[in-house]
């Protein structure tokens, strides 16, 4: 049987600014994550790193490890991988003032 | 005494098979989607757009992804699916009346009476440690359906809609509603080819007649019991045929759909859309364990 291969878009033309994070993602099932950060306009500020967090109920978040720069212009793209994340995941960035980025992310599992 | 007639071995094949036995499929089966294995195509609706994102109507701006859920809880573990492991969860964002829909796109080949049947549960996050029973608005279900091309003048698009509401406005509810007033319908972009209309929008529901149902919400927010729900209709006159939700059947002579004129580039439609609702800043989850459509095809 092919392995599940699924890709999800957890957020859509989002501007993130002040302390912003995804959508939970339930999966369980799958045993790797590449999440893509798609810049969709220019961002502002000063741009903090975006960090994967992992929960035990998709409520609690604590980071994982891994991080990634966010995309400074449009159409930049960044990304992170992710293992070992039990059932949870999503990313997490904490922007401060003045600060913006408009965001398509998608995360890619199987 | 055996029979060989066609009828009853048939029946005595669905019925013996563990996965078919839950469901009363009519005689061609389309779909029979277990989410033990895989997503099974369903996905995330998305509104139209042209040019920008930012063209998309405001309604649809909060969908979500439909997830694989072992319908994990804080206190007590996976509760897993009806079977197996895996359920298909629609999600909201623990925004207050956020929507979310998981649609399944196809289309069909003989204008004839099709049936959905589907396991379902549903709650709201469990964030509080409380009953939260009026946390959750609605979860429900509608088709998209518009005949073939050469239905002729006056073809149309058909939407049966139909929802439990569970509570609003911190009342519960718990009643089922159909939608048949149209949404307006807005251009969308520049170029005259694109049109949205956001039909889940909390206008224009109407209570379904002796509509009352109370269902098992069980005792705290992190129990759940799986739910049966079948609908029958009729794709050649477009009515509906059947409503039932566990042991009640419900009198079908007062409902109506949505009707559009038909769209340019939607002909032998057969989209399938299941969502859920939330009436406070949490979360709403629809679960569904499996979904058989079938038909006299």
């Amino acid at each position: 049987m092919l392995r599940e291969s699924v890709t999800y878009v957890i957020a859509r033309e989002e501007t993130w600014q002040g302390p912003s994070a995804t959508e939970p993602v339930e999966a369980g099932w799958a045993t790797e994550a590449v999440f893509f950060l798609r810049g969709m306009d220019a961002a502002a500020g000063e741009l903090p790193r975006v960090r994967a967090q992992i929960s035990p109920d998709g409520m609690r978040w604590i980071d994982e490890g891994a991080a990634a720069a966010m995309p400074r212009n449009k159409d930049d793209l960044q990304f992170l991988r992710v293992r070992h994340f039990g059932n949870w995941l999503r990313l997490k960035a904490d922007l401060p003032e003045g600060a913006h980025c408009s965001l398509l992310v998608s995360v890619h599992l199987k | 005494m055996f029979s060989t007639e066609v009828a009853d071995i048939r029946e005595g094949i669905v019925r013996a098979d563990p996965r078919l036995s839950r469901f009363d499929p009519l005689p061609r089966i389309l779909c029979l989607d277990d989410f033990d294995k895989g997503h099974s195509g369903w996905s995330q609706l998305l509104g139209n757009y042209e040019g920008s994102l930012k063209t998309i109507l405001p309604g649809y701006r909060n969908m979500t992804n439909p997830m694989l859920s072992t319908l994990s809880h804080w206190d007590s573990g996976s509760h897993g699916a009806m079977d197996g492991t895996y359920a298909l969860k629609v999600a909201t964002k623990s925004r207050k009346d956020a929507v979310s829909v998981a649609i399944k796109r196809l289309t069909f080949r003989r204008a004839c009476q099709i049936r959905l049947e589907f396991y379902a549960t549903f709650k709201p996050e469990a964030v509080d440690l409380a009953l939260s029973d009026r946390d959750l608005k609605s979860v429900g279900f509608l088709l998209d359906l518009q005949p073939g091309d050469r239905e002729g003048a006056g073809a149309q698009r058909v939407m049966p809609h139909l929802r439990y509401l569970n509570a609003k406005n911190g009342q519960l509810e718990q009643k089922w509603q159909f939608k048949r007033q149209s949404p307006p319908v807005k251009e969308i972009g520049s170029r005259n080819e694109t049109v949205s209309h956001f039909h889940l929008a909390d206008e224009g529901w109407e209570d379904l007649p002796d509509g009352a149902q109370r269902l098992c919400y069980n005792e705290i927010a992190t129990k759940v019991n799986w739910h049966y729900f079948r609908f029958d209709f009729d794709l050649a006159s477009m009515s509906a045929l059947w409503f039932q939700c566990n042991d009640r059947v419900f009198d079908m002579s007062g409902f109506d759909s949505i009707r559009l004129p038909a769209m340019k580039n939607l002909w032998c439609m057969l989209n399938v859309c299941l969502f859920a609702e939330t009436a406070s800043d949490k979360r709403a989850f629809l679960y569904v364990d499996s979904v058989c459509l079938s038909g006299n095809l």
